[in-house]
């Protein structure tokens, strides 16, 4: 071969390298990131691990999940927007931070970005309600619902059935039939809730007291703590602790009472829509046959509204401009219908899309969808503050609801200390 | 003017020289000494010194853009107003000085039952060891669930029989502080135990036996011979135990979270909840230093009692 020749096909090489080179940066738009995701330890973290591959296939973005507990998410991810360390580009954010994230600006405020793509993003398909509630604040959305929990009622129709009993349709109707259904020496209990000191207990609480006509801010958005609506709800909470719980659950948290459930000792608890799949999943459910769920009662005379909860995603507001467009891209992959669904398929709980909760195979799959449907329609995301001193408040509330149930302290007093101290933080 | 020296006598060419030599030593001990200087200055006296001039600032990283208002003595005057640290600083005086009484009372009987060199005695020592290697967190999760009273194996059948009250000790307010007392005591009292059989097995036998040729009883030999000589020990080992006993923290933070209510709150429970939790550094650092010298005060005090005993033990 001449030298001329080796010189063409030198060079003939070098294009072909360069267009191929060019069609799959074309191709894979995202190659060489690598988005760092701070993940709630629910049922989704796995299920965001398991497709993130996927995610790397179609743009060439690596994404790594970090799954932590409640605690721990808070505590290190707070550490890494005050130190303005960069190590998470992504982090998911319970609803009830918002405002403290909102006040901090520690996430991108995603408001122009969403305005730009929704007709990609098929916002119309999204529940109004998850957008507000799960990471707008202020008028500012720092994190984008992917994953909406409904507050709803799972309960026992067996034993229901047997008691000659129908559903509770009100709060007060759910009361007299936790207590009816408690049978200790049968090991039969009517109601369970989380009673353990700290977030579990005040969480729980805040459900019962919304449903029971209770507010923890007054109508100017001022702690209202002691309220004779909330302490009259306090009451009743009580009152259910020591008529129709089981006697362990002033101590269990989310897994206790979900346990307790799933292992047929209770017959009605109030829980979060993401727990659901596994009341239907022998492998850890002894009540797969008589279980059913429905919305959560309020009491008579009330608006009707349902507890909503869940998880946004937010944007490191540290990072670089190009990492968090590749971010934002990340989110508009995950909340897409197709992955939604695919999600969903794979039991994350987690519901944002009028498609996904009206998809026949999830529905096949899930028969209580239609509840969560029903319950973003009419949803209260606000019945626990989102205020930034929400996580202060329900430290208060975690002690006192506490204390209250193991006997410690009357609920007005507790109440009132309560409100004493929160005052101060306004 | 060079010198040189015959006997003792020293001339001034060879102490000039010895004195070059001790200037190069102390120069060289100086050199070997700076890196751990440095290393306490900067991991220790510098947070100290830090923490100590956050307390004197109402400073929330969450809140108000991060900045410091200078407040004072608010909030260290806040650690009594406020009914929660109130609370924890009561239960972290009540743990301390229960737990370590009881851990000196039991650790010393266990001590002076395996005095005596035997085989059983040292298989008994090794068994003893076992609780001191497990991690105060392990030990606090598997108390939790032991106690239990849907699944624990001492929690069902206490509150079976009647004996808890249907929803256990861990969470009754009455008898949750003296479980977790009673955890650290089963944790910590071999400790206190080998510490004190280090100190009785270097006894002096020959005091021993000359106390008891002169016909002192055995109740004589303890409370006269034994305890005084014993002294320096039981300082140690209250020392060390006060000093841990008074920052407990992952006992309590896995049993009972400083529950029911704020029944077991310590005052470590409570620092690390405003300053890891709330990232409300002002007050933490208030707490924190408060902790140090309720330390610093517990073991000075101790230091006193413990050198009037021995004045006392030996003029008698």
């Amino acid at each position: 071969m001449s030298t001329a020749s080796l010189l063409k096909l030198g060079v003939a090489g070098l294009v072909y390298v360069s267009i191929a080179g060019a069609a799959l940066a074309a191709d894979k738009p995202l190659a060489g990131i690598t988005l760092n995701l701070a993940s709630q330890n629910d049922q989704f973290a796995p299920v965001i691990a398991k497709l993130a591959p996927k995610f790397e296939e179609e743009t060439g973005a690596t994404v790594k999940v970090d799954i932590l507990d409640y605690g721990s998410l808070l505590t290190k991810t707070q550490a890494d927007f005050i130190g303005h360390t960069k190590n998470y580009d992504l982090v998911t954010m319970d609803i009830v931070w918002a405002g403290q994230y909102a006040d901090n600006k520690y996430t991108v405020d995603l408001t122009d970005w969403i305005k730009r793509d929704a007709d990609e993003m098929k916002l119309d398909d999204i529940y109004p309600s998850t957008i507000k509630y799960i990471g707008q604040y202020d008028g500012k959305q720092v994190a984008f619902p992917f994953a909406g929990y409904a507050a709803v009622l799972a309960y026992r129709k067996d034993l229901l059935d047997a008691a000659g009993l129908k559903v509770p349709e009100t709060a007060e109707e759910f009361v007299e039939t936790a207590i009816k259904l408690t049978d200790p020496d049968k090991k039969q209990y009517g109601f369970v809730a989380n009673g353990q000191k700290g977030p579990a207990v005040a969480q729980d609480w805040l459900q019962y007291n919304a449903q029971l006509g209770g507010s923890v801010l007054d109508a100017s958005g001022k702690p209202a703590i002691n309220s004779e609506a909330n302490v009259n709800s306090l009451k009743v909470y009580k009152e259910l602790f020591d008529k129709a719980a089981p006697p362990g659950a002033v101590d269990y948290d989310w897994g206790g009472r979900e346990e307790s459930f799933r292992q047929g000792l209770v017959a009605m608890m109030e829980t979060w829509s993401v727990g659901a799949p596994g009341y239907y999943d022998p492998s850890m459910s002894k009540i797969v046959d008589s279980v059913a769920i429905t919305t959560t009662p309020v009491a008579k005379g009330l608006p009707v509204k349902y507890g909503l909860g869940g998880w946004g995603m937010g944007i490191n507001a540290d990072i670089d401009p190009a990492q968090q467009e590749a971010a934002w891209k990340f989110i508009k992959w995950l909340t897409s219908p197709e992955i939604q669904k695919e999600f969903n398929m794979e039991g994350a709980g987690s519901y944002i899309r009028k498609s996904t909760l009206a998809d026949p195979d999830l529905n096949k799959k899930f028969p209580y969808l239609p509840v969560i449907a029903k319950s973003f329609e009419n949803a209260d995301g606000d019945y626990r503050p989102r205020i930034p001193q929400y996580p202060e408040i329900q430290d208060l509330l975690g002690t006192a609801v506490n204390a209250v149930l193991v006997g410690g302290v009357e609920p007005k007093a507790a109440l009132d200390e309560v409100q004493e101290k929160a005052v101060k933080l306004f | 003017m060079a010198t040189t020296s015959v006997g003792s006598i020293d001339f001034p060419q060879r102490k000039a020289a010895r004195l070059r030599f001790q200037d190069r030593r102390r120069l060289f001990l100086i050199a070997l000494a700076v890196p751990a200087v440095v290393y306490v200055v900067l991991i220790a006296l510098w947070p100290l010194a830090q923490g100590i001039w956050y307390s004197f600032f109402d400073y929330n990283l969450l809140r108000g853009g991060g900045r410091r208002t200078f407040v004072g003595l608010a909030n260290y005057a806040e650690l009594w107003t406020d009914s929660t640290a109130r609370r924890a600083l009561i239960n972290t005086f009540v743990f301390t000085f229960a737990a370590v009484a009881l851990e000196f009372v039991f650790g010393l009987c266990l001590a002076l039952l395996l005095w005596r060199e035997g085989r059983f005695n040292r298989i008994c020592l090794a068994f003893l060891l076992i609780p001191v290697t497990i991690t105060p967190v392990v030990v606090g999760l598997i108390f939790r669930a032991l106690l239990a009273v849907d699944y624990g194996f001492f929690g069902y059948y206490l509150a079976e029989w009647g004996i808890s009250g249907p929803r256990g000790f861990l969470a009754s307010t009455s008898s949750a502080l003296p479980v977790v007392i009673l955890i650290d005591v089963w944790e910590w009292t071999p400790l206190v135990a080998l510490i004190l059989l280090a100190g009785l097995k270097s006894l002096p036998g020959d005091i021993l036996e000359a106390a008891s040729a002169d016909g002192a009883t055995a109740l004589q030999r303890f409370r006269l011979v034994v305890l005084p000589l014993l002294l320096p020990t039981v300082f140690l080992a209250l020392v060390l135990r006060v000093m841990d006993a008074f920052r407990v923290f992952d006992i309590i933070f896995v049993t009972t979270g400083g529950g029911p209510g704020d029944a077991t709150n310590s005052l470590m429970v409570y620092g690390v909840k405003q300053g890891l939790q709330f990232f409300n550094i002002g007050f933490a650092s208030a707490i924190g230093n408060v902790a140090i010298l309720c330390i610093a005060v517990l073991c000075a005090a101790f230091t006193l009692l413990i050198r009037r005993a021995d004045v006392r033990a030996n003029e008698t």
